[in-house]
């Protein structure tokens, strides 16, 4: 790093109050959102939900939103009030994870007016403590484990310096060296190639903190290429900022002089969401700007290198199109009386929604593009409800921990029954009364969870070798409760492997729940070849309108 | 002191007991395709189930006039009984108890009406119970009913909402349920009302569900197992309870494939069964 030394020593002078804590947390944001990607592409599970990046940075982003106006001096209120933010921001099983270490750190220097250096030393000890207390079973290899080697190395650091400023530049590679262990300790990373995305995360964190103290810029990535089979294209479609018009992407090989740092610069003089990525010699850059700029990148690129190919697409008109089909039929909840038992459940798509509304539900929470909703937005569902009494179906395993931090905030009495697929919930909807025992009516939905097979049909979004199945980027892959049994070439295949899988033809009812990318008539087509081969089970298709998943299917 | 016994067709009562115990059956009516049958005689009960999908317009149901029960009374009356109980369907359900109260106001405190609060044996069961009592007298007959009816469990799982739906005999809460998937209900039948008890999605969930109920249910002094021309459904159903409860099962269980004025409003293929506990 190049570190700025005279700015350093002028930081070192002045401790660490409230208001310097709270430089510290903004630049570990934007650090964080600068490498929300990186973080992403870390996501070993080929599926295209339960983004690390993202879930970590919208956490700390709710946290920011807590002190961006605050002028408050003292260090420890500062920290408390981050710790709230985080808890209420928390989505993903990362971000939930990740207000849990802040909730301890919080605890730990509630007292402190300036962070010195035991009390920060303090802060990551508690903090790790607090997060491992709150996981039921912690694995190692993940951000807890960062946690720990952060906290331990924090610790040794204090016998040889009372200034908290060394002790950070001493945990920081620490972390970093913590992050790059993670394969050895979760086979599923080595096998996937990946270090663990939530530790990642934290390390980002703790990296930006020091870069703001070096003086270090925060607004662009290191100047590496990732693998093009990370870049995450899709993603960047939904956050489209003001004053960008088109998404351009040009497919190059570069030409002799071609300098990486150079190219960033430039790009970043155009527009934003800035992506490069590279394999096998080719690049490809993806960018959005403003009307006026539409060609520049082109222009540009051609002068470097060797154009193959260019893709142009208007963002507006297509931000237009996807919310227009958000405007659907209303959907009527279930009004429930004050002593009954309301039910609030995660929904991927609209057409579920109605099923689940068909089915009692009294209150939905919209999963969104990748099923992340927040601590703060499952609360909203149910606290307005005229009852105490509550229960919620989180449908995705991303969505367990922030469906258990809002039980653990609110007054209201709350059971979480941890569905983790759709098909598991609307099983468990199937087993709900209303008027019963909360406790035992929670009971009795848990154990309606085991009475569906569900099936996730999709298309992988990273080349991997998992479970023994070998999936290249692109093909149809098969989720059996989510495990991935099989890859395919077409999603009918993709579908009939996944029946095999699941032993349909000992079970009675196949449901299939087509996704929004999926035409009626199309479905149509594939129910009629899994009847065909499926003559003495029933066969049901509805309209799921979920995203990334073409099929959802229970088997029972 | 005699004592006479009138019911209704929907109590599914077999008929040996009908002769043993000398009980007056009024028929109850139903309309298939325009057409006023009397029930369980123009029509075979598995022919009906076997033709209940197709029939363009849905059978309705409905209850004997009231002069039909006056003359049951009267006949018994005449035959020398000093009262006569005519016990019935649930009110809420169906217009047969009210017909038979309106006939009894001409008979003034000789003929006593009981809301059986039940259908099928739930109503049978009572019948039963009042006839097995009759040598004791009028109070002792009455009192017999009401303890039958006091430890009455009526459970049934029905193989879709379709019909329930049709026959709008059933609040639109249990309706609701499940109107975009296909769900089977379970249901109660408790004091005169259908309760939904949970839904499932298949016949093999739906079994295990009506085998936990009878867990449940303890030690039985009378037991009926009611299908809907679903005989084999029925038989491994019983199959399974002996194998697993012989001990609290009565000597005597019947088995019945229910009314067609039930089975017009549940469907083809359901299963329930009808128990008093001891």
């Amino acid at each position: 790093m190049g570190i700025d030394t005279i700015r350093l020593e002028k930081l070192r002078g002045k401790p660490l109050d409230g208001q310097a804590v709270k430089r510290l947390i903004e630049s570990a944001l934007l650090w964080l959102k600068t490498n929300q990607q990186t973080v992403n592409a870390l996501n070993v599970f080929p599926v295209p939900d339960g983004d690390t990046g993202t879930n970590m940075m919208l956490t700390m982003t709710s946290a920011w939103n807590e002190i961006k106006d605050s002028g408050e001096k003292h260090a420890g209120k500062m920290i408390a009030m981050v710790a709230k933010g985080a808890l209420m921001g928390a989505r993903g099983n990362s971000g939930v994870i990740l207000s849990q270490l802040w909730r301890g750190f919080a605890r730990a220097t509630q007292d402190s007016a300036v962070i010195d250096a035991d009390a920060f030393v303090r802060g990551l000890s508690e903090a790790r403590d607090t997060a491992y207390k709150g996981v039921v079973r912690p694995v190692e290899g993940t951000i807890l484990t960062v946690a720990k080697d952060t906290a331990s190395a924090a610790q040794a650091a204090l016998a040889e310096t009372q200034d908290p400023i060394e002790i950070l530049a001493r945990s920081v590679p620490a972390a970093d060296a913590s992050v790059n262990r993670t394969p050895e300790l979760l086979p599923i990373l080595k096998q996937a190639g990946v270090v663990d995305s939530g530790g990642k995360g934290l390390f980002f964190i703790f990296e930006g903190m020091l870069r703001y103290l070096y003086g270090e810029p925060l607004d662009t990535p290191l100047a590496t290429v990732r693998p093009l089979s990370s870049l995450n294209l899709e993603e960047a479609m939904h956050e489209v900022e003001e004053g960008q018009d088109y998404e351009v992407v040009v497919d190059f090989f570069p030409g002799q002089h071609f300098e990486l740092q150079k190219f960033y610069d430039r790009l970043e003089q155009m527009g934003t969401s800035i992506q490069v990525g590279e394999g096998e010699g080719m690049y490809r850059m993806h960018i959005h700007v403003p009307i006026e700029k539409r060609y520049e990148p082109i222009d540009y690129i051609m002068g470097i290198g060797t154009i193959t190919k260019v893709a142009m697409e208007n963002l507006i008109a297509q931000m237009d199109s996807v919310e227009g089909q958000g405007r659907d039929n209303k959907i009527e909840l279930k009004k429930v009386e004050p002593n009954q038992i309301a039910v609030v459940t995660v929904s991927p798509g609209a057409g579920l929604s109605r099923i689940f509304a068909s089915l009692g539900v009294a209150s939905i929470v919209n999963g969104g593009q990748t099923m992340n909703p927040s601590t703060q937005e499952i609360l909203a569902a149910f606290e307005n409800l005229p009852t105490d009494r509550i229960i919620i179906l989180p449908n995705n395993k991303n969505i367990i921990l922030a469906a258990n931090q809002a039980r653990d905030v609110t007054v209201k009495k709350v059971a979480v029954v941890p569905s983790r697929t759709v098909p598991q919930g609307l099983a468990a909807m199937l087993a709900h009364n209303p008027d019963g025992e909360l406790d035992s009516v929670s009971e009795k939905m848990t154990r309606a969870l085991a009475e569906v097979k569900t099936g996730e049909i999709t298309v992988a979004t990273r080349s991997v070798e998992m479970d023994g199945v070998n999936v290249k980027e692109g093909e149809v892959i098969a989720l059996l409760d989510g495990r991935l049994v099989a890859s395919a070439g077409s999603i009918e295949k993709g579908v009939m492997s996944f029946l095999e899988k699941a032993k349909a033809a000992d079970h009675e009812l196949i449901t299939l729940y087509y996704g929004e990318d999926f035409g009626q008539s199309d479905a149509n087509r594939i129910v009629d070849l899994v009847r065909a081969s499926y003559p003495s089970q029933e066969i049901e298709l509805q309209d799921g309108g979920q995203p990334h998943y073409q099929f959802i299917i229970s088997v029972e | 002191m005699k004592l006479g016994i009138v019911t209704d067709s929907t109590c599914d009562l077999p008929v040996y007991y009908l002769e043993q115990y000398q009980i007056e059956v009024v028929p109850s009516i139903l309309i298939l395709e325009g057409k006023e049958i009397a029930d369980g005689i123009a029509i075979s009960r598995d022919e009906f189930y076997k033709r209940l999908p197709d029939f363009k317009i849905h059978p309705t149901t409905a209850a004997p006039s009231i002069g039909e029960f006056a003359n049951r009374y009267q006949k018994l009356l005449d035959a020398g009984c000093d009262h006569v109980i005519s016990i019935h369907a649930a009110g809420s359900l169906t217009s047969i108890v009210s017909a038979a109260q309106q006939a009894a106001r001409e008979f003034l405190n000789r003929v006593i009406v009981v809301d059986g609060l039940s259908l099928s044996l739930g109503l049978g069961f009572q019948v039963l119970a009042a006839a097995e009592s009759t040598e004791s007298g009028l109070e002792a007959a009455l009192a017999a009913v009401e303890s039958t009816r006091r430890r009455l469990r009526v459970f049934a799982a029905l193989d879709t909402m379709e019909y329930v739906r049709r026959s709008g005999r059933v609040p639109a809460a249990i309706t609701l349920l499940g109107s975009l998937l296909n769900i089977k209900p379970i249901i109660e039948l408790a004091d005169g009302e259908v309760k939904t008890m949970s839904a499932v999605r298949t016949t093999k969930q739906a079994n295990a569900r009506m085998m936990s109920l009878m867990r449940q249910v303890g030690s039985l002094e009378r037991l009926a197992i009611l299908h809907t021309s679903a005989e084999a459904r029925a038989r491994e159903f019983l199959d399974q309870l002996m194998k697993e409860m012989n001990r609290s099962l009565p000597r005597d269980i019947l088995m019945v494939n229910v009314t067609t004025v039930i089975g017009a409003h549940v469907g083809p293929n359901g299963l329930g069964f009808a128990a008093v506990t001891r």
